[in-house]
């Protein structure tokens, strides 16, 4: 049984290949236009592609530059107490503040002697 | 460099190996195409009974393949392309039974040509190759009007198994069910032409008993 099978699909396929060789010029044309449309298709997408390459790299660019630069822009305002934290830990400032009472001392003077 | 390559080279100076590529894969999918075609256009010319049909539906089923599946591998494309094409020549045979509903309902009868002769009508493509030898040509005849008389799904599996060669995996994909199902297929098919077959006797340049 199976070797009637082999060869009942050898035959057949040998009559198909006869047939695919008898194929008519017309038809054999047919096909090539068919193929070639379908490969036109792959490299229209492709210069598609390429053609967009150029604004897409500039979009690219310019969301890269967004990104790294509006942090910078954008930066939440440091908290009072944090500048102050900044301040007290600063030994050359220390100074500065032990004579706070003076410099106030002064501006009031100053301000005193203007209305006088 | 040809006009593609050059494309590439000039818009990407640094990727001409990227040019490249995509030729060689353009080149294959034509090589791969080619060898297919003729033996696609035969497969679906025997589905549909119709030359000019069939051309329209593996020109159709190569576009698809080259849209959907170009980058994928080169030995997906056999099954895949198949696929397609099944795909299209059973959609083309649902629009012929939808188009006869039509003819009928505006009585210009029922658009199946009742008085065709499965035998007669194979002889078609047999004028179009008139130097064939003539047993080998009315053997022909025999097999298409056998295999037109197949359920569509056992057709497909000894076309693609025996025509075009695909292994048992490959069918499965092609017609989209496992491959125990290829292998009931395939096996009732060859079952139902020898028994059609073998019955032309020992003229008919059919293996016999």
């Amino acid at each position: 049984m199976k070797e009637r099978d082999e060869e009942l699909g050898r035959r057949a396929k040998a009559l198909f290949d006869e047939s695919v060789d008898g194929l008519d010029a017309a038809s054999l044309s047919h096909l090539n236009r068919g193929r070639q449309a379908a490969l036109a298709e792959l490299s229209r997408r492709r210069q598609q592609w390429v053609r967009w390459m150029p604004a897409a790299g500039a979009t690219v660019a310019v969301l890269i530059a967004i990104l790294v630069l509006a942090p910078q822009q954008q930066a939440p305002e440091v908290p009072i107490a944090v500048a102050d934290m900044e301040i007290l830990l600063g030994e050359d400032d220390i100074d500065m503040l032990e004579e706070l009472e003076f410099y106030s001392w002064i501006d009031i003077a100053e301000q005193d002697d203007d209305v006088g | 460099m040809s006009f593609d390559a050059a494309v590439f080279a000039v818009s990407w100076p640094g990727d001409r190996d990227t040019g490249t590529q995509a030729l060689q894969a353009e080149q294959q999918l034509n090589r791969f195409l080619a060898d297919v075609e003729r033996r696609a256009l035969r497969i679906a010319e025997i589905a549909v009974r119709d030359r000019d049909e069939a051309l329209d539906l593996v020109q159709d089923a190569m576009i698809r393949l080259v849209r959907k599946y170009g980058q994928r591998g080169s030995d997906e494309w056999a099954p895949l392309f198949y696929r397609i094409l099944q795909n299209g020549i059973r959609d083309w045979h649902r629009r012929q039974v939808v188009r006869n509903r039509v003819m009928v309902w505006f009585g210009r009868g029922s658009g199946v040509d009742e008085s065709y002769d499965p035998v007669a009508g194979a002889a078609d493509p047999l004028g179009r190759t008139p130097d064939e030898d003539l047993q080998n040509s009315e053997a022909m005849a025999s097999l298409e009007s056998a295999l037109r008389t197949l359920p569509a799904r056992q057709r497909e599996a000894f076309m693609l198994r025996t025509f075009e060669g695909l292994d048992v995996a490959g069918t499965a994909v092609a017609m989209g069910c496992s491959a125990g199902s290829v292998k009931t297929h395939y096996s009732r098919a060859m079952h139902a032409l020898r028994e059609q077959l073998v019955e032309h006797g020992p003229d008919s340049g059919w293996p016999g008993d």
